[in-house]
């Protein structure tokens, strides 16, 4: 089973997906939990810390996996698993502007998709976490746009390929398919 | 405590106001009413948002002054702007307004009776 986990800033997305995540997850099953976030500055850190201590006791071996998701595969035992990614706008956002010779928005799109999709056959449970980044209606420099754009069809796609999408609303979940 | 939210400009007073047969003078507009006032007359609280970037600029603590707030005054009406469906702001004050009123939101959606989100006017009962 797939399930697409969105919403915004500070909405309780990681919370109820890591929950989602260990009840899908029979006894007995491997837990992963795909981290995507780069550490910079100590921001960065104490978000870092702040969902380490979320996930703690919950049996979720984390994989630091920034660019090329598919490659945390290879990082997993074989077997039955139940798998988190978080997030998606971080991942995209990794592919597009951090690696030396920066992807296109086609190719990070593509890229993406075809990883998700092939993890999505090699899991047993997948929770995908990604973002609502497209309702402040500001107008961004060219390369955010890309990024806006970029995600808005990563998250029509990941959509499509979920069994079950949920915004989270002020820590409520709202089915939407 | 009822909790209404919703983007901004989608009609959220209005309806508050003709759902519940209250008036503009039951509204609080970005603050929070004094003891006195609290027991005068049924409280809305509009514009919830600003009250709470009011407090981080004080420097005053919204998560636990609200809660008091809510403890001698559970019978009210909070309604706030949802600020955290966009782009991660680049201003470090910004960033933090987001994600302190996000948790905020969370925690207050646990405590109220009922949510409900309004999108273009509509009410839509998530609690």
């Amino acid at each position: 089973m797939m399930i697409l986990v969105v919403g915004g800033s500070g909405s309780g997305k990681s919370s109820y997906s890591e929950k989602t995540a260990v009840s899908l997850a029979q006894a007995g099953m491997k837990k992963y939990y795909l981290a995507t976030m780069q550490i910079f500055d100590d921001e960065g850190k104490k978000k870092v810390d702040r969902h380490r201590n979320l996930r703690k006791g919950k049996g979720f071996l984390t994989i630091e996996q920034p660019t090329g998701i598919f490659g945390a595969l290879e990082k997993m035992e074989t077997g039955e698993r139940a798998v988190l990614l978080e997030c998606i706008s971080n991942l995209t956002a990794n592919e597009m502007f951090s690696e030396e010779k920066a992807k296109t928005k086609m190719q990070v799109m593509e890229d993406i998709i075809c990883d998700i999709k092939l993890l999505k056959e090699q899991t047993t449970h997948f929770v995908v976490v990604s973002n609502n980044i497209f309702e402040d209606g500001v107008s961004y420099d060219e390369a955010t746009t890309e990024y806006i754009q970029a995600m808005g069809k990563i998250n029509q796609e990941l959509a499509a390929l979920a069994d079950q999408v949920v915004e989270v609303v002020a820590g409520i979940p709202v089915i939407i398919k | 405590m009822k909790l209404v939210i919703g983007g901004t400009a989608q009609g959220k007073l209005e309806y508050v106001l003709l759902k519940y047969d209250l008036q503009k003078n039951n509204v609080w507009d970005g603050v929070l009413p004094n003891d006195i006032e609290r027991k005068e007359k049924f409280v809305i609280i509009n514009h919830f948002h600003q009250w709470v970037k009011s407090r981080m600029i004080s420097g005053g603590c919204p998560e636990d002054e609200i809660m008091s707030f809510l403890d001698c005054n559970e019978d009210c009406i909070i309604i706030c702007d949802e600020i955290g469906n966009g782009i991660v702001p680049i201003d470090p004050f910004e960033r933090e307004y987001r994600e302190r009123m996000g948790r905020i939101l969370v925690q207050l959606a646990k405590r109220a009776v009922e949510v409900e989100r309004i999108i273009c006017g509509i009410g839509q009962k998530i609690k």
